[in-house]
């Protein structure tokens, strides 16, 4: 007998509708499974064969085939799990349903119904394909329930989804959803299943946030953060080891405006489809990534089986902080280029090719050369001629081009260190940038950063003097065509932090300094 | 006689004048004298040698070598062009003075590349037009005559800039350590721009440290300096001072290679450029050195090459000091004491001299216009720069030290510190910033007149 029900996959960060149609026939016992299913599908068959017998029930010693529809379509991961076992079941008249119904989620040897990355997407993309009800594991119920105009049906178990699809009602109430049921159940033998409810690792981990007032000194590095966050422009911290540039990046985050719902549904679906988990509310806060420096061209990009999103997807409308920029790999830094030129990313695979977003902001750290740098007023580079040159040319020309904001971080002296009146604490300078980029966007709909051509000259609003003071600034600071819009950019955004309507003198010659060290090798002490 | 010349490219010349006496036999290479026509055949020759000195491996002695055993540089590329030719230039090159390499394949690699250069003989020309660079050569009446005397002089220097840059009147060496301290580098600053008051070219080799501090201060002073490179003039390094060499070139000083244009800065180029520096001083004055330091190498040629040679002495203690000390003690009675700046420019013998006021017929002041002093730059400043300049009169500083002298906020400082480096006032490297240009000088006096906010 025909049976057909619903479930969903990921690709990238989106959802995909499969229907999965399941023939239960006569013949010699076998179980295959069509419909471009890759590996991670085909050991489906046997959780799902182990799920069923588990679950009470009898896997038919019949003829099954299973038909992922559409068939053009490379499916992939543990998803569609669920859906095929209550396919067999219904095709061999173990169970009823009421209607048409999705289910998404892995089955374990037992029967129980575990969580899968990007369940929020899946949930959505069913939801607009007019869906009224899904299925979804237990511990998904809350990630699931972001989405609207769809009915989620969370289970623990292969029987609980059995219960429900019949139904149409939860079998039983959601207030325990956890697995204490499991300790009876004898499936605990599984170690290769994160600890429940625990929360997944991830690349960078659970950084503590750092306060803007823990930083002593260098109240030009924190200025440029200010204005590059205020902006969305990109900036570069050079200054040797010790001067306070990670502890700076990890300021971020207490610095960053929060998202609106709309861009945190899309940012809490990029860490769904990611793997982070298990997700429990929209997360409002705006990302913050930072890779190290080993990371593979595929981490930062993307990639895998599954596409999955890599760093500069995951960093999408927040910050990606590279530290030891010239460390990281020359085809992991170029691929920057292009999701820093359209806030997207392509990745292409053997006849599989999708497009994430990735909007960052970029903010990256570097020493200015291997030794370190000059040290102090009397100690300058102790590195060979040249090699300054060479590590700094690690990142390339193209990339440069795209920092807008440069600034060199001394390293601060221990005496120094204990004069200084307390620094300013994070929460002004947070209330500081989100109004700024709220009169931003209400003035061009977007971040200072996204302004070009005759639209920021428009926004910039020059006079005569200031225009002048343009030209003086470029030939004095070597500054090229693309050079100038940036410093132009960064102009704005400091009158928009004093509330001036148009850029002044003070806002470009404080601007000039961010752009001076573009051009200049890194490890010099001054003539 | 410090060992330097013995490991370096013009090995020979260094001190055993006899392997290459022959070269310099006055029938050897032609003097300026004796090319007596300097029409079309005078610019033939002028372009084979620029060509022959645009071979890779071919340097001074071996120039000269060819020079003597077939008479005219246009002699030596028509032979190179043919086989049977190249055959007879092996010959010549044969006996080349080779310590590194296998003689034989140095000598097929020079006959190569002579071949090559050559053949592609209108290539080079032209590029050369295209990029302004000009060239003498040692028969040129324009080559510098402080060069000439020399026991090799460079057959041909790559030049940009105005040619009589390289003949001023006076002309001093101001050389010292890449790896200078503040201090080396505000005495390199004053002396240059002491001297070049007193319109004498200022000499030094564009490294960072104390030859830029000199070339600089030059350059703010509006006198004339020339710039000794040790690569070619389309491998300027350090790239750091691009914008340095074209502000020399802005205030009609030039840029000087014996390198052709394409030649990589290498270990070796440096030393040897080092003879040119000093060759084109009447004195060398060593503000900082380590010891080992490559300005103790144009120190040794300037004492070479008969010329004076000064030291700046410093503490015992100071490791930026060390080269120079040990080479004051090394050499008692020959190298003299910079002690002041009164004392040097009288010991330089121009302590008559006048700042001359001579208008340099371009319309722009002239190095020897009174400039004006510190205290009367401060002046004309406005607050925000009187205030932050007055912070920098205490010593380098980061934009937190400039904020809590000054008592500004740091966008304010920020914006302050552009236009003074704009007005090259200041200067910046690593977040620390410096004094420069007119302030340099200013000391305690300055300080007095600077009101603290």
């Amino acid at each position: 007998m025909l049976a057909s029900v619903l479930s969903a996959t990921l690709q990238g960060i989106d959802g995909r509708v499969v229907r999965v149609e399941v023939d239960v026939a006569p013949g010699l016992p076998g179980f295959s499974v069509v419909g471009l299913a890759d590996a991670s599908l085909q050991e489906a068959r046997e959780r799902v064969r182990g799920a069923i017998r588990n679950s009470g029930l009898v896997f038919p010693p019949r003829r099954i085939t299973v038909n992922l529809a559409p068939a053009d379509q490379r499916k992939t991961g543990a998803s569609l799990d669920t859906a095929i076992a209550v396919g067999i079941l219904l095709g061999s008249e173990q169970a009823r349903a009421d209607g048409a119904w999705a289910l998404i989620g892995e089955l374990s040897l037992g029967g129980e119904l575990r969580r899968v990355p990007g369940i929020l997407s899946m949930v959505a993309a069913l939801a607009r394909r007019g869906i009224g009800r899904v299925v979804v594991p237990a511990e998904s119920a809350a990630e699931a329930g972001l989405v609207d105009r769809i009915a989620v049906h969370p289970v623990a178990d292969l029987a609980a989804a059995l219960a429900v699809i019949r139904s149409g009602r939860a079998a039983r109430p959601r207030s325990n959803p956890a697995r204490v049921d499991l300790a009876g159940s004898g499936a605990a033998a599984d170690p290769g299943q994160p600890p429940a409810g625990g929360p997944a690792t991830t690349a960078t981990g659970p950084e503590p946030e750092v306060d803007l007032a823990d930083l002593r000194g260098q109240a030009a590095a924190r200025r440029a953060l200010e204005v590059a966050l205020a902006g969305g422009h990109a900036l570069l911290l050079v200054g040797p080891p010790g001067s306070g540039k990670t502890l700076l990046a990890r300021t971020i985050p207490s610095l960053l405006p929060p998202l609106d719902p709309s861009d945190a549904l899309t940012a809490t679906a990029i860490r769904s489809a990611a793997g982070e988990g298990p997700i429990v509310e929209l997360d409002r806060r705006r990302p913050y990534r930072a890779p190290h420096h080993t990371i593979s061209y595929a981490g930062m990009v993307g990639g895998g089986p599954m596409l999955a999103p890599g760093e500069v997807t995951r960093a999408h409308q927040g910050v990606l902080f590279l530290d030891e920029l010239p460390e990281f790999g020359r085809d992991v830094l170029e691929a920057l280029r292009q999701p820093l030129e359209d806030g997207r990313i392509s990745i292409v695979r053997v006849a599989r090719a999708v497009t994430l977003p990735a909007r960052f902001q970029l903010v990256a750290a570097m020493n200015p050369c291997p030794c370190g740098g000059p040290v102090g007023e009397e100690v300058a580079c102790r590195c060979r001629p040249g090699v300054p040159e060479r590590y700094a040319a690690r990142v390339s020309g193209p990339l440069r081009d795209r920092i807008d904001l440069w600034v060199e971080m001394p390293r601060v002296p221990p005496a120094s260190l204990v004069g200084l009146t307390p620094a300013e604490a994070s929460a002004p300078v947070a209330a500081r940038i989100a109004g700024v980029r709220r009169l931003q966007i209400e003035r061009q709909g977007g971040l200072n950063s996204t302004l070009g051509g005759s639209r920021l000259r428009r926004a910039c609003g020059l006079g005569a003097r200031e225009r002048e003071r343009v030209i003086v600034l470029a030939d004095g600071l070597d500054l090229s065509a693309r050079g100038v819009e940036r410093l132009l950019r960064a102009a704005r955004t400091i009158a928009d932090l004093e509330a001036a309507e148009t850029v002044h003198l003070d806002h470009l010659d404080e601007a000039g300094r961010f752009r001076a060290l573009g051009g200049r090798p890194l490890n010099q002490l001054a003539v | 006689m410090l060992g330097v010349g013995a490991g370096g490219p013009l090995g020979p010349s260094g001190g055993t004048g006899s392997r290459d006496g022959r070269s310099l036999d006055p029938a050897g290479p032609p003097r300026p004298g004796q090319s007596s026509d300097l029409g079309a055949d005078h610019e033939l020759e002028r372009q084979a040698a620029m060509l022959l000195m645009s071979v890779e491996g071919l340097g001074p002695v071996t120039f000269y070598r060819l020079l003597a055993a077939r008479g005219s540089a246009r002699a030596i590329l028509e032979l190179a062009a043919s086989e049977v030719g190249r055959r007879e230039l092996l010959g010549h090159l044969g006996s080349l003075p080779d310590p590194g390499q296998d003689p034989g394949r140095r000598a097929a690699h020079v006959a190569d590349g002579l071949a090559g250069v050559a053949r592609a003989a209108a290539a080079i020309t032209d590029r050369m037009a295209a990029s302004g660079l000009d060239w003498l050569t040692i028969e040129d009446p324009g080559y510098p005559a402080r060069l000439r005397v020399l026991e090799v002089p460079p057959p041909v220097l790559f030049i940009r800039g105005p040619i009589a840059a390289l003949s001023a009147e006076s002309a001093v060496a101001v050389v010292g350590t890449r790896r200078a301290t503040e201090g080396g580098r505000r005495t390199a600053a004053r002396i240059a721009d002491a001297l070049a008051r007193l319109g004498v070219a200022i000499v030094s080799g564009l490294a960072v440290g104390i030859d830029g501090a000199a070339h600089e201060a030059t350059v703010v002073a509006n006198g004339t300096t020339v710039a000794v490179l040790g690569s070619g003039h389309e491998r300027l390094f350090p790239r750091a001072h691009e914008r340095l060499a074209r502000r020399i070139i802005a205030t009609r000083g030039a840029l000087v290679s014996e390198l052709p244009p394409d030649a990589d800065p290498t270990r070796g180029t440096f030393p040897r450029r080092n003879r040119v520096i000093s060759g084109l001083a009447d004195a060398t004055i060593v503000v900082e050195a380590a010891s080992r330091s490559g300005a103790l190498i144009t120190a040794a040629w300037a004492l070479e090459q008969g010329r004076e040679c000064f030291a700046v002495p410093g503490s015992i203690d100071a490791q930026a000091s060390a080269g120079c000390l040990a080479f004051l003690r090394e050499y008692p009675g020959q190298v003299r004491i910079v002690a002041g700046i009164a004392e040097l420019i009288e010991d330089l013998g121009l302590a008559g001299r006048r700042p001359a006021t001579t208008e340099r017929g371009d319309g722009r002041p002239s190095a020897q216009a009174p400039q004006p002093a510190p205290a009367a730059v401060l002046a004309s400043l406005g607050p925000a720069e009187r205030a932050v300049a007055g912070a920098l009169l205490a010593g380098s500083a980061t934009v937190d030290d400039l904020g809590r002298r000054s008592g500004l906020p740091v966008a304010t400082v920020l914006g302050t510190l552009t236009l003074l480096e704009l007005r090259g006032l200041a200067t910046a490297a690593g977040g620390r910033y410096r004094l420069a240009g007119g302030l340099v000088g200013a000391g305690a006096a300055g300080m007095a007149s600077v009101a603290r906010p």
